[in-house]
């Protein structure tokens, strides 16, 4: 720990106050949301900067001969998703661990190197307006969060509001879900005036139902 | 251009034959004479001012298509001449694959010692081929693309304060490379970039695509013979200028709470689509949305003018789905840059402008991100 450390400074030293190349003291947590029918995928970037990765590498526990085992890999990405919470609707849902790559020690130790988890849920069933809530607590006495949700691929989902609090640690996201067969009628669907279209839709009937009625009418009583 | 006046119109094959006064390539005056006389039945039924109309199109379309061809053999002939002032092992390393996908997405905001490039350093390369390499650049960038560029590189040749830091920055460290053979039919592309610039320039016919690109600056405010430099200067100022344009509705929905610590679509992020936010430029009056247009132009306008028009008229296109969005200080320091992030996203264009709370005054340090998530590296297939 004690070459690292001595490393870290040397690069601190080397980069000095006039070339700060990189982020320094930040651990950059970048976030992306993708939307799926049923389920949600997180891509998180994890970067820490050369003045905090000691840091960082602390809680990762590094083997004794200083490289991130698979072990340790697997470890450290058990205790970020232990930081971050997903909930659907207000029910909280669990994430599981479907890739992870970390970079070479050495780029750590250099500031420049960039862990990546690839993260997913199941969505829970639920009506077809939607909200999600994200928030990460990892190191967040270090972290400079980024939460984005990507445009959905598919059709049938559409982002409909995002909020963050300032420093992105809590993400809100509404979004509506529906059905295909639903996409024959998206405006209406979507529109609140639905109970209206519907009222009209009925009237409708019922008057095309009673101008039949008395065109019938009108034509059995036409004298002849 | 003989090729494109026989397709289309014998009457425009005469004006030529006339103008030169003699018949295009593999053609014989005799047929010219059947046209003149073709030609004296045309006078009969258009009047003189038609005829003045048709005859101006006639110039404007026989006097566009050369200079067109110019400009996209021009480029060409700068990569040839370049390359021809290379030996063959300088040329293994510039040369790459156009279908490169690893070189492709090799640029990034850091000092190459960290992230290593690949291509030739400008350090390699002797003065003639220098001077080759910028004439090829400068070849595919506008005269106030070329300046920015310039300006990047002048701006880390000042972070060399020692002789640790020589090693990591400074004009001798930006990089060439070519991907594919240039053409002036085919697609190829060109890569220059380094610490604080990622250039990639997609070159498909007369098109030049920029997308994606990379500049940024630190120092981005410097004084050099007493003339004060901002690289991204124009970007700042147009940006806050629109920003106080706006009335305070308009700005409830374009300023943001939260916090924008870097770019979200940087290197290392191709092909992703974030859900845009901010105020839409629909909602925006007439002047607000030329103003944002302005902006964009800033990066839009890199190119030289033959692909920055076109691609300035699908962004004007898209304007009304386009949308623009802030966070951070909504004043700034005359003279200086601004603190804020800012976003302008459309459904063919993201920018991003990314102050970095590093060393200080965020004003003195700036990543920006310009992409077109439909056509990065000319990957639309028009567009080839």
């Amino acid at each position: 720990m004690k070459k690292r450390l001595a490393a870290a400074g040397a690069i601190l030293l080397m980069i000095g106050t006039h070339a700060d190349a990189h982020r320094l003291d930040e651990y950059l947590q970048a976030t992306t949301i993708s939307l799926e029918k049923n389920h949600i995928q997180l891509q998180v970037r994890l970067a820490p900067g050369v003045a905090v990765v000691s840091s960082v590498l602390a809680t990762i526990n590094l083997d004794a001969n200083g490289i991130i085992s698979t072990a340790r890999q697997q470890a450290y990405a058990e205790r970020v998703i232990e930081d971050l919470s997903l909930e659907i609707d207000g029910q909280r849902v669990p994430l599981r661990i479907v890739s992870m790559n970390f970079p070479e020690i050495q780029k750590l130790d250099e500031g420049v190197g960039e862990i990546q988890l690839d993260l997913e849920a199941d969505v829970p069933k639920g009506s077809t307006n939607r909200k999600l809530t994200f928030e990460n607590r990892h190191q967040s006495s270090i972290a400079a969060y980024l939460v984005n949700c990507l445009v959905p691929r598919d059709p049938n989902i559409r982002v409909t509001a995002q909020n963050r609090n300032y420093t992105q640690s809590i993400y809100q996201l509404d979004y509506v879900q529906v059905d295909g067969w639903s996409l024959l009628l998206p405006g209406v669907l979507f529109s609140k005036l639905w109970p209206w279209v519907g009222t009209a839709a009925l009237l409708g009937v019922v008057g095309i139902l009673l101008a039949r009625r008395r065109i019938r009418n009108i034509w059995t009583f036409t004298p002849l | 251009m003989f090729f494109i006046l026989k397709r289309r119109n014998p009457i425009a094959k005469f004006y030529q034959w006339r103008r030169m006064t003699l018949p295009p390539r593999g053609d014989s005056s005799m047929s010219y004479l059947r046209i003149e006389k073709e030609d004296l039945h045309m006078n009969a039924l258009l009047s003189k001012t038609a005829r003045c109309i048709f005859t101006l199109v006639l110039v404007c379309v026989s006097a566009r298509a050369p200079l067109a061809q110019t400009k996209a053999t021009r480029i060409v002939n700068a990569a040839n001449a370049f390359l021809s002032t290379l030996d063959q092992k300088q040329r293994q390393s510039v040369l790459f694959a156009y279908d490169d996908e690893k070189q492709r997405a090799r640029w990034s905001n850091l000092p190459t010692t960290m992230v290593p490039r690949s291509g030739l350093t400008l350090r390699e390369l002797n003065p003639a081929q220098r001077s080759a390499a910028l004439a090829l650049l400068s070849s595919v960038l506008s005269p106030k693309g070329f300046q920015k560029v310039q300006e990047i590189i002048e701006a880390d040749e000042l972070l060399k304060v020692d002789e640790r830091s020589k090693a990591m920055f400074g004009k001798d460290l930006y990089y060439i490379s070519i991907l594919g053979t240039p053409s002036a039919k085919d697609p190829w592309m060109i890569q220059f970039g380094g610490h604080h610039l990622g250039l990639n320039v997609t070159i498909a016919g007369e098109r030049g695509i920029l997308t994606p690109t990379l500049t940024g600056a630190q120092p981005a405010l410097y004084t050099i013979n007493g003339k004060t430099i901002r690289p991204l200067g124009r970007e700042s100022d147009k940006a806050i200028a629109l920003l106080n344009a706006l009335d305070e509705s308009q700005q409830k929905q374009a300023v943001l709470s939260s916090r924008m610590a870097d770019l979200v679509l940087g290197p290392g992020q191709d092909g992703k689509t974030i859900q845009p936010e901010g105020l839409k430029a629909s909602a925006m009056t007439e002047r607000q949305r030329e103003m944002l247009l302005d902006v964009i132009s800033e990066w839009a306008g890199i190119v030289q003018d033959s692909s920055a028009t076109p691609r300035m008229a699908e962004i004007k296109a898209d304007m009304k789905d386009t949308w623009f969005m802030w966070s951070g200080p909504t004043t700034v320091t005359p003279g200086s840059n601004i603190t804020a992030y800012y976003r302008i996203q459309g459904p063919h264009l993201v920018i991003e402008y990314a102050p970095q709370q590093l060393g200080g005054n965020p004003a003195l340090h700036v990543h920006t991100m310009y992409r077109d998530p439909t056509n990065d590296y000319g990957r639309r297939p028009a567009a080839k």
